[in-house]
Protein backbone atom coordinates (compact mmCIF):
# COMPACT_ATOMS: atom_id res chain seq x y z
CA UNK A 1 0.00 0.00 0.00
CA UNK A 2 1.07 3.83 -0.58
CA UNK A 3 1.53 5.69 2.51
CA UNK A 4 2.10 9.45 1.79
CA UNK A 5 2.81 11.44 4.95
CA UNK A 6 4.91 14.40 5.92
CA UNK A 7 7.99 13.92 7.92
CA UNK A 8 9.97 16.49 9.18
CA UNK A 9 8.18 18.86 7.59
CA UNK A 10 8.87 17.29 3.97
CA UNK A 11 6.19 15.23 1.83
CA UNK A 12 7.41 11.55 1.46
CA UNK A 13 6.23 8.67 0.39
CA UNK A 14 6.68 4.63 -0.18
CA UNK A 15 5.05 1.81 -0.66
CA UNK A 16 4.87 -0.76 1.99
CA UNK A 17 3.08 -4.05 2.86
CA UNK A 18 0.08 -3.33 5.30
CA UNK A 19 1.22 -5.07 8.15
CA UNK A 20 4.38 -2.48 8.38
CA UNK A 21 5.26 -0.63 11.19
CA UNK A 22 5.54 3.18 11.17
CA UNK A 23 8.77 2.62 12.94
CA UNK A 24 9.95 -0.07 9.92
CA UNK A 25 8.63 2.58 7.40
CA UNK A 26 10.81 5.29 8.74
CA UNK A 27 13.90 3.06 9.09
CA UNK A 28 13.35 1.02 6.51
CA UNK A 29 12.10 2.78 3.67
CA UNK A 30 12.70 6.62 4.26
CA UNK A 31 16.34 5.99 5.95
CA UNK A 32 15.14 7.67 9.32
CA UNK A 33 16.94 5.78 11.56
CA UNK A 34 16.77 7.81 14.54
CA UNK A 35 14.02 6.31 15.88
CA UNK A 36 15.59 3.21 17.60
CA UNK A 37 14.08 -0.20 17.39
CA UNK A 38 13.98 -1.60 21.26
CA UNK A 39 11.04 -3.64 22.96
CA UNK A 40 8.97 -3.25 19.68
CA UNK A 41 6.04 -4.27 22.25
CA UNK A 42 5.52 -0.33 23.30
CA UNK A 43 7.46 -0.92 27.14
CA UNK A 44 10.77 1.52 26.21
CA UNK A 45 9.94 4.18 24.31
CA UNK A 46 12.86 4.45 22.27
CA UNK A 47 10.79 4.27 19.03
CA UNK A 48 8.82 7.58 19.99
CA UNK A 49 7.60 9.90 17.38
CA UNK A 50 5.36 12.90 16.93
CA UNK A 51 2.07 12.07 15.00
CA UNK A 52 -0.45 15.01 14.72
CA UNK A 53 1.08 16.32 17.94
CA UNK A 54 0.99 13.63 19.80
CA UNK A 55 3.47 11.55 21.16
CA UNK A 56 3.15 7.61 20.23
CA UNK A 57 5.22 4.34 20.04
CA UNK A 58 5.74 3.89 16.30
CA UNK A 59 6.38 0.01 16.90
CA UNK A 60 2.68 -0.06 17.67
CA UNK A 61 1.17 2.18 15.08
CA UNK A 62 0.88 0.60 11.47
CA UNK A 63 2.02 2.75 8.98
CA UNK A 64 -1.04 2.92 7.15
CA UNK A 65 -2.24 4.60 9.82
CA UNK A 66 -0.16 7.49 10.06
CA UNK A 67 -1.31 8.02 6.03
CA UNK A 68 -1.66 11.51 6.14
CA UNK A 69 -0.18 12.98 9.11
CA UNK A 70 2.19 14.92 9.93
CA UNK A 71 5.18 13.13 11.76
CA UNK A 72 8.00 14.59 13.64
CA UNK A 73 11.01 12.34 14.41
CA UNK A 74 14.43 13.10 16.06
CA UNK A 75 15.79 14.36 12.40
CA UNK A 76 13.56 17.12 12.88
CA UNK A 77 15.00 18.64 15.83
CA UNK A 78 18.05 20.17 15.55
CA UNK A 79 18.47 22.06 12.95
CA UNK A 80 22.07 22.08 10.16
CA UNK A 81 24.05 24.82 12.63
CA UNK A 82 22.56 24.24 15.86
CA UNK A 83 20.74 21.92 18.61
CA UNK A 84 17.36 22.38 20.00
CA UNK A 85 17.73 23.39 23.37
CA UNK A 86 16.59 19.82 25.00
CA UNK A 87 19.74 18.56 22.56
CA UNK A 88 21.79 21.52 23.87
CA UNK A 89 21.41 20.62 27.99
CA UNK A 90 21.06 17.06 27.56
CA UNK A 91 24.81 17.17 26.56
CA UNK A 92 25.98 19.61 28.81
CA UNK A 93 24.57 17.70 31.79
CA UNK A 94 25.59 14.52 30.87
CA UNK A 95 21.66 13.26 30.44
CA UNK A 96 22.92 10.46 28.19
CA UNK A 97 25.30 7.59 28.02
CA UNK A 98 24.61 5.03 25.50
CA UNK A 99 22.01 7.36 24.10
CA UNK A 100 19.63 4.37 22.92
CA UNK A 101 17.09 5.73 24.82
CA UNK A 102 18.02 9.92 23.71
CA UNK A 103 15.51 9.56 20.63
CA UNK A 104 12.71 8.80 22.36
CA UNK A 105 13.80 10.35 25.45
CA UNK A 106 14.00 13.85 23.72
CA UNK A 107 11.18 13.39 21.32
CA UNK A 108 8.65 13.01 24.38
CA UNK A 109 10.72 15.74 26.56
CA UNK A 110 9.75 18.32 23.25
CA UNK A 111 6.06 16.99 22.71
CA UNK A 112 5.64 17.88 26.91
CA UNK A 113 7.57 21.24 26.51
CA UNK A 114 5.69 22.24 23.16
CA UNK A 115 2.68 22.02 25.40
CA UNK A 116 3.85 22.90 28.75
CA UNK A 117 7.34 24.98 29.03
CA UNK A 118 7.62 25.47 32.65
CA UNK A 119 7.05 21.85 33.71
CA UNK A 120 7.42 20.53 37.11
CA UNK A 121 9.33 17.70 38.07
CA UNK A 122 6.53 15.50 38.44
CA UNK A 123 5.08 16.78 35.38
CA UNK A 124 8.27 15.84 33.68
CA UNK A 125 8.57 12.41 35.35
CA UNK A 126 5.14 11.87 34.14
CA UNK A 127 5.99 12.69 30.94
CA UNK A 128 8.64 10.15 30.43
CA UNK A 129 7.48 7.56 32.15
CA UNK A 130 7.20 5.60 28.65
CA UNK A 131 10.63 5.66 28.00
CA UNK A 132 13.24 3.83 29.51
CA UNK A 133 16.94 4.47 30.44
CA UNK A 134 19.28 2.14 31.63
CA UNK A 135 22.09 3.85 31.99
CA UNK A 136 22.53 6.83 33.92
CA UNK A 137 19.40 6.52 35.78
CA UNK A 138 16.52 9.65 35.37
CA UNK A 139 17.84 12.17 37.41
CA UNK A 140 20.15 14.25 34.93
CA UNK A 141 17.86 13.54 32.56
CA UNK A 142 15.04 14.94 34.42
CA UNK A 143 17.28 18.25 35.73
CA UNK A 144 18.03 18.82 31.52
CA UNK A 145 14.59 18.89 30.60
CA UNK A 146 13.60 21.34 33.09
CA UNK A 147 16.82 23.16 32.06
CA UNK A 148 15.59 23.18 28.24
CA UNK A 149 12.05 24.72 29.60
CA UNK A 150 13.80 27.37 31.10
CA UNK A 151 16.07 28.05 28.37
CA UNK A 152 13.37 28.44 25.84
CA UNK A 153 10.81 30.55 27.58
CA UNK A 154 14.08 32.99 28.11
CA UNK A 155 14.32 32.45 24.50
CA UNK A 156 10.75 33.15 24.32
CA UNK A 157 10.89 36.21 25.97
CA UNK A 158 14.11 37.88 24.47
CA UNK A 159 12.26 37.47 20.65
CA UNK B 1 4.62 -9.03 11.58
CA UNK B 2 3.21 -11.58 9.11
CA UNK B 3 1.57 -10.57 5.53
CA UNK B 4 -1.61 -9.14 6.71
CA UNK B 5 -4.58 -7.42 4.91
CA UNK B 6 -5.38 -3.95 6.25
CA UNK B 7 -9.21 -2.94 5.56
CA UNK B 8 -10.32 0.48 6.31
CA UNK B 9 -14.12 0.11 6.41
CA UNK B 10 -16.57 3.55 5.39
CA UNK B 11 -18.65 2.41 8.41
CA UNK B 12 -19.84 0.45 11.31
CA UNK B 13 -21.79 -1.22 9.55
CA UNK B 14 -19.71 -1.87 6.86
CA UNK B 15 -17.01 -2.86 9.23
CA UNK B 16 -19.45 -5.78 11.10
CA UNK B 17 -20.29 -6.99 7.21
CA UNK B 18 -16.49 -7.14 6.54
CA UNK B 19 -15.98 -8.90 9.75
CA UNK B 20 -18.66 -11.45 9.09
CA UNK B 21 -17.45 -12.01 5.11
CA UNK B 22 -13.99 -12.58 6.66
CA UNK B 23 -14.52 -15.01 9.14
CA UNK B 24 -12.71 -15.63 11.71
CA UNK B 25 -9.36 -15.05 9.91
CA UNK B 26 -10.14 -11.27 10.58
CA UNK B 27 -9.81 -9.09 13.47
CA UNK B 28 -10.74 -5.66 14.14
CA UNK B 29 -8.22 -3.24 15.23
CA UNK B 30 -8.47 -0.35 17.36
CA UNK B 31 -5.04 1.35 19.15
CA UNK B 32 -3.60 -1.51 18.33
CA UNK B 33 -1.50 -1.37 21.70
CA UNK B 34 -2.30 -4.78 22.56
CA UNK B 35 -3.62 -6.30 19.18
CA UNK B 36 -0.42 -5.25 17.19
CA UNK B 37 2.18 -6.61 20.13
CA UNK B 38 0.00 -10.25 19.69
CA UNK B 39 0.22 -10.06 15.95
CA UNK B 40 3.91 -9.95 15.87
CA UNK B 41 4.31 -12.47 18.56
CA UNK B 42 1.13 -15.01 18.77
CA UNK B 43 -0.54 -13.52 15.77
CA UNK B 44 -3.16 -16.87 15.80
CA UNK B 45 -4.57 -17.39 12.63
CA UNK B 46 -5.91 -13.42 12.02
CA UNK B 47 -4.81 -12.41 8.45
CA UNK B 48 -6.45 -9.40 7.85
CA UNK B 49 -7.00 -6.32 10.16
CA UNK B 50 -10.27 -4.29 9.72
CA UNK B 51 -9.21 -0.53 11.30
CA UNK B 52 -12.31 0.62 13.00
CA UNK B 53 -10.14 3.28 15.02
CA UNK B 54 -11.33 5.88 12.34
CA UNK B 55 -14.84 5.07 12.07
CA UNK B 56 -16.96 8.14 12.78
CA UNK B 57 -19.98 6.21 14.93
CA UNK B 58 -16.85 5.11 17.44
CA UNK B 59 -14.97 8.78 16.91
CA UNK B 60 -15.59 11.87 19.58
CA UNK B 61 -16.40 12.75 22.99
CA UNK B 62 -19.64 15.09 23.64
CA UNK B 63 -22.28 15.81 26.10
CA UNK B 64 -25.82 15.38 25.24
CA UNK B 65 -29.22 15.82 26.72
CA UNK B 66 -28.90 12.08 27.46
CA UNK B 67 -25.04 12.21 29.09
CA UNK B 68 -21.87 12.26 28.23
CA UNK B 69 -20.83 9.92 24.73
CA UNK B 70 -17.66 8.27 24.52
CA UNK B 71 -16.52 7.06 21.56
CA UNK B 72 -15.56 3.49 22.10
CA UNK B 73 -12.32 4.57 19.77
CA UNK B 74 -11.24 7.80 22.17
CA UNK B 75 -8.04 7.20 23.56
CA UNK B 76 -7.12 8.12 26.78
CA UNK B 77 -5.22 10.72 25.77
CA UNK B 78 -8.40 12.28 24.06
CA UNK B 79 -10.05 11.94 27.20
CA UNK B 80 -7.46 13.61 29.48
CA UNK B 81 -7.74 16.68 27.67
CA UNK B 82 -11.69 16.78 26.92
CA UNK B 83 -13.19 19.48 28.72
CA UNK B 84 -16.38 18.26 29.49
CA UNK B 85 -14.34 14.84 30.94
CA UNK B 86 -12.34 16.95 33.11
CA UNK B 87 -15.15 18.92 34.38
CA UNK B 88 -17.85 16.30 34.96
CA UNK B 89 -15.74 13.02 34.97
CA UNK B 90 -12.37 13.72 36.37
CA UNK B 91 -12.33 10.30 38.36
CA UNK B 92 -12.55 8.97 34.75
CA UNK B 93 -9.57 11.12 33.58
CA UNK B 94 -7.75 10.08 36.95
CA UNK B 95 -7.98 6.60 35.87
CA UNK B 96 -6.81 7.39 32.38
CA UNK B 97 -4.19 8.72 33.08
CA UNK B 98 -3.08 5.74 35.11
CA UNK B 99 -3.29 3.94 31.87
CA UNK B 100 0.19 3.15 30.50
CA UNK B 101 2.33 5.61 29.73
CA UNK B 102 2.18 9.32 27.67
CA UNK B 103 2.87 7.25 23.83
CA UNK B 104 0.30 4.19 24.34
CA UNK B 105 -2.19 6.62 25.87
CA UNK B 106 -2.44 8.68 22.62
CA UNK B 107 -3.16 4.98 21.21
CA UNK B 108 -4.75 2.98 23.44
CA UNK B 109 -8.57 3.74 23.52
CA UNK B 110 -10.85 2.86 25.99
CA UNK B 111 -12.87 0.94 24.04
CA UNK B 112 -9.94 -0.73 22.96
CA UNK B 113 -9.61 -1.14 26.97
CA UNK B 114 -12.76 -2.79 27.77
CA UNK B 115 -12.84 -5.03 24.76
CA UNK B 116 -9.26 -6.72 25.84
CA UNK B 117 -11.49 -7.17 29.22
CA UNK B 118 -8.39 -7.76 31.85
CA UNK B 119 -9.60 -7.92 35.34
CA UNK B 120 -7.63 -4.63 35.75
CA UNK B 121 -8.57 -3.00 33.37
CA UNK B 122 -8.43 0.68 34.96
CA UNK B 123 -11.15 2.28 33.03
CA UNK B 124 -13.48 0.17 34.11
CA UNK B 125 -14.26 0.65 38.15
CA UNK B 126 -14.52 4.77 37.17
CA UNK B 127 -16.91 4.13 34.47
CA UNK B 128 -19.09 1.24 36.54
CA UNK B 129 -19.69 3.79 39.83
CA UNK B 130 -21.29 6.21 37.09
CA UNK B 131 -23.90 4.05 35.79
CA UNK B 132 -22.05 3.71 32.44
CA UNK B 133 -23.88 2.03 29.79
CA UNK B 134 -22.19 0.74 26.29
CA UNK B 135 -23.60 0.40 23.10
CA UNK B 136 -22.88 -2.67 20.45
CA UNK B 137 -23.48 -2.55 16.77
CA UNK B 138 -23.32 -6.63 14.96
CA UNK B 139 -24.75 -8.30 12.43
CA UNK B 140 -28.50 -8.00 13.96
CA UNK B 141 -28.27 -4.24 14.57
CA UNK B 142 -27.15 -2.21 17.29
CA UNK B 143 -27.79 -3.00 21.37
CA UNK B 144 -27.15 -1.42 24.69
CA UNK B 145 -26.56 -2.44 28.04
CA UNK B 146 -24.56 -1.45 31.55
CA UNK B 147 -21.32 -1.89 31.62
CA UNK B 148 -21.40 -4.57 34.16
CA UNK B 149 -22.66 -6.73 31.72
CA UNK B 150 -20.26 -6.46 29.43
CA UNK B 151 -17.46 -7.96 31.41
CA UNK B 152 -17.98 -11.96 31.32
CA UNK B 153 -14.73 -13.12 32.34
CA UNK B 154 -10.80 -12.41 31.77
CA UNK B 155 -10.45 -11.78 28.33
CA UNK B 156 -13.90 -11.99 27.73
CA UNK B 157 -16.57 -10.02 26.94
CA UNK B 158 -20.58 -10.13 26.01
CA UNK B 159 -19.68 -9.47 22.18
CA UNK B 160 -21.10 -11.63 19.91
CA UNK B 161 -18.64 -12.76 17.00
CA UNK B 162 -18.41 -9.83 14.59
CA UNK B 163 -19.98 -7.24 16.99
CA UNK B 164 -18.11 -4.24 17.79
CA UNK B 165 -18.36 -1.97 20.72
CA UNK B 166 -19.43 1.10 19.71
CA UNK B 167 -19.93 3.75 22.27
CA UNK B 168 -19.68 4.83 26.42
CA UNK B 169 -22.85 6.36 27.70
CA UNK B 170 -22.49 8.46 31.43
CA UNK B 171 -25.94 9.06 32.27
CA UNK B 172 -26.77 12.54 32.79
CA UNK B 173 -27.54 12.19 36.18
CA UNK B 174 -23.85 10.61 37.75
CA UNK B 175 -22.32 13.76 35.65
CA UNK B 176 -20.43 15.34 38.02
CA UNK B 177 -21.36 12.56 40.69
CA UNK B 178 -18.70 13.07 43.80
CA UNK B 179 -16.84 10.41 43.43
CA UNK B 180 -12.92 9.23 43.53
CA UNK B 181 -10.69 6.66 41.78
CA UNK B 182 -7.14 4.73 43.32
CA UNK B 183 -5.04 2.50 41.46
CA UNK B 184 -2.20 0.68 43.34
CA UNK B 185 0.52 -1.02 41.13
CA UNK B 186 4.14 -1.61 41.76
CA UNK B 187 5.21 1.60 39.86
CA UNK B 188 3.35 4.51 38.56
CA UNK B 189 4.24 4.77 35.41
CA UNK B 190 3.28 1.29 33.13
CA UNK B 191 2.36 -0.55 35.34
CA UNK B 192 -1.28 -2.80 35.90
CA UNK B 193 -2.99 -2.09 38.99
CA UNK B 194 -2.62 -4.94 41.91
CA UNK B 195 -5.68 -3.48 42.56
CA UNK B 196 -7.68 -0.46 41.49
CA UNK B 197 -10.95 1.16 42.86
CA UNK B 198 -13.64 3.52 42.34
CA UNK B 199 -15.92 4.93 44.70
CA UNK B 200 -19.43 7.43 44.09
CA UNK B 201 -21.89 8.72 46.14
CA UNK B 202 -24.43 11.66 46.70
CA UNK B 203 -24.81 13.06 50.48
CA UNK B 204 -28.26 14.38 51.49
CA UNK B 205 -27.52 16.20 54.41
CA UNK B 206 -25.81 13.27 56.24
CA UNK B 207 -27.34 10.66 54.81
CA UNK B 208 -25.55 8.33 51.82
CA UNK B 209 -27.34 8.37 49.03
CA UNK B 210 -26.75 5.92 45.54
CA UNK B 211 -23.55 4.30 46.66
CA UNK B 212 -21.69 3.17 44.11
CA UNK B 213 -18.11 0.73 44.72
CA UNK B 214 -16.34 -0.88 41.66
CA UNK B 215 -13.19 -3.11 41.93
CA UNK B 216 -10.75 -4.06 39.49
CA UNK B 217 -8.11 -6.75 39.41
CA UNK B 218 -9.62 -8.61 42.41
CA UNK B 219 -11.92 -11.39 40.53
CA UNK B 220 -12.38 -12.29 36.90
CA UNK B 221 -14.12 -9.31 35.70
CA UNK B 222 -14.22 -5.54 37.41
CA UNK B 223 -17.32 -6.27 40.01
CA UNK B 224 -19.36 -3.59 41.37
CA UNK B 225 -19.48 -4.48 45.47
CA UNK B 226 -22.89 -4.33 45.66
CA UNK B 227 -23.38 -5.84 49.72
CA UNK B 228 -21.15 -3.06 50.76
CA UNK B 229 -23.23 -0.63 48.65
CA UNK B 230 -26.31 -1.63 50.41
CA UNK B 231 -24.60 -1.26 53.40
CA UNK B 232 -24.00 2.02 52.53
CA UNK B 233 -27.33 3.21 51.13
CA UNK B 234 -29.62 5.51 52.98
CA UNK B 235 -27.04 5.30 56.31
CA UNK B 236 -25.48 8.79 57.93
CA UNK B 237 -21.93 8.70 56.81
CA UNK B 238 -19.55 7.86 60.00
CA UNK B 239 -15.76 6.63 59.89
CA UNK B 240 -17.03 3.61 61.18
CA UNK B 241 -19.75 3.00 58.77
CA UNK B 242 -16.80 3.29 55.68
CA UNK B 243 -14.87 0.73 57.56
CA UNK B 244 -17.69 -1.84 57.61
CA UNK B 245 -17.87 -1.21 53.86
CA UNK B 246 -14.43 -1.43 53.04
CA UNK B 247 -14.38 -4.50 55.20
CA UNK B 248 -17.63 -6.27 53.81
CA UNK B 249 -16.59 -5.42 49.89
CA UNK B 250 -13.32 -7.37 51.01
CA UNK B 251 -15.64 -10.47 51.07
CA UNK B 252 -17.31 -9.58 47.57
CA UNK B 253 -14.02 -10.49 46.29
CA UNK B 254 -11.89 -13.23 45.04
CA UNK B 255 -8.40 -12.06 44.61
CA UNK B 256 -5.62 -14.45 42.79
CA UNK B 257 -2.21 -15.18 43.87
CA UNK B 258 0.27 -14.29 40.91
CA UNK B 259 3.78 -12.92 40.54
CA UNK B 260 2.64 -9.29 41.30
CA UNK B 261 1.11 -9.88 44.62
CA UNK B 262 -0.24 -12.79 46.80
CA UNK B 263 -3.81 -13.30 47.91
CA UNK B 264 -3.63 -11.50 51.32
CA UNK B 265 -1.78 -8.75 49.99
CA UNK B 266 -4.41 -7.58 47.78
CA UNK B 267 -7.50 -8.52 50.57
CA UNK B 268 -5.42 -5.90 52.71
CA UNK B 269 -5.30 -3.31 49.41
CA UNK B 270 -8.70 -3.95 48.68
CA UNK B 271 -9.90 -2.70 52.29
CA UNK B 272 -7.55 0.14 52.07
CA UNK B 273 -8.30 1.13 48.97
CA UNK B 274 -12.54 0.85 49.30
CA UNK B 275 -12.15 2.85 52.32
CA UNK B 276 -10.38 5.78 50.65
CA UNK B 277 -12.34 6.19 47.88
CA UNK B 278 -15.47 6.14 49.86
CA UNK B 279 -13.90 8.51 51.98
CA UNK B 280 -12.53 10.48 49.31
CA UNK B 281 -16.10 10.78 47.97
CA UNK B 282 -17.48 11.73 51.20
CA UNK B 283 -15.09 14.96 51.23
CA UNK B 284 -16.15 16.29 47.96
CA UNK B 285 -19.69 15.75 48.77
CA UNK B 286 -18.88 17.56 51.40
CA UNK B 287 -17.84 20.30 49.30
CA UNK B 288 -20.27 20.51 47.38
CA UNK B 289 -22.88 21.14 50.42
CA UNK B 290 -20.40 24.00 51.56
CA UNK B 291 -20.25 26.00 48.05
CA UNK B 292 -24.57 24.90 48.25
CA UNK B 293 -24.36 26.84 51.36
CA UNK B 294 -22.25 29.60 50.20
CA UNK B 295 -24.73 30.28 46.57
Amino acid sequence: MLVELTVNGESRSANVAPETTLLRMLREELGLTGAKLGCDVGDCGTCTVIVDGVSVNSCLMLAGRASGCDVTTIEGMASADELHPLQQKFEELGALQCGFCGPGMLISAKNLLDTNPEPTVFEVRDALAGNLCRCTGYTKIIEAVIDAGEMMSQEQANV
Amino acid sequence: MRPMDYIVPESAEAAVAILAERGEHACPLAGGTDLVVDLKHAPGNIHALVDVSGLSEFRGIEETDEGLRIGSMATYGEIMEHPTCLEKTPEVVAASHTVGAVQTRNLGTIGGNLVTCVPSADSAPALMVLDAEVTLVGTNGWRRMPIEDFFVGPRKTILEPYELLAEIWIPKHTLGKPSSFYKFGLRKGQALALVNAAGALELDGDLIVEPRIALGAVAPTPIRAVKAEALLDGQEVSGGLLDEAARVAVTETKPIDDFRASKSYRRQLIRTLTRRVLERSVEIARERQKQGELH
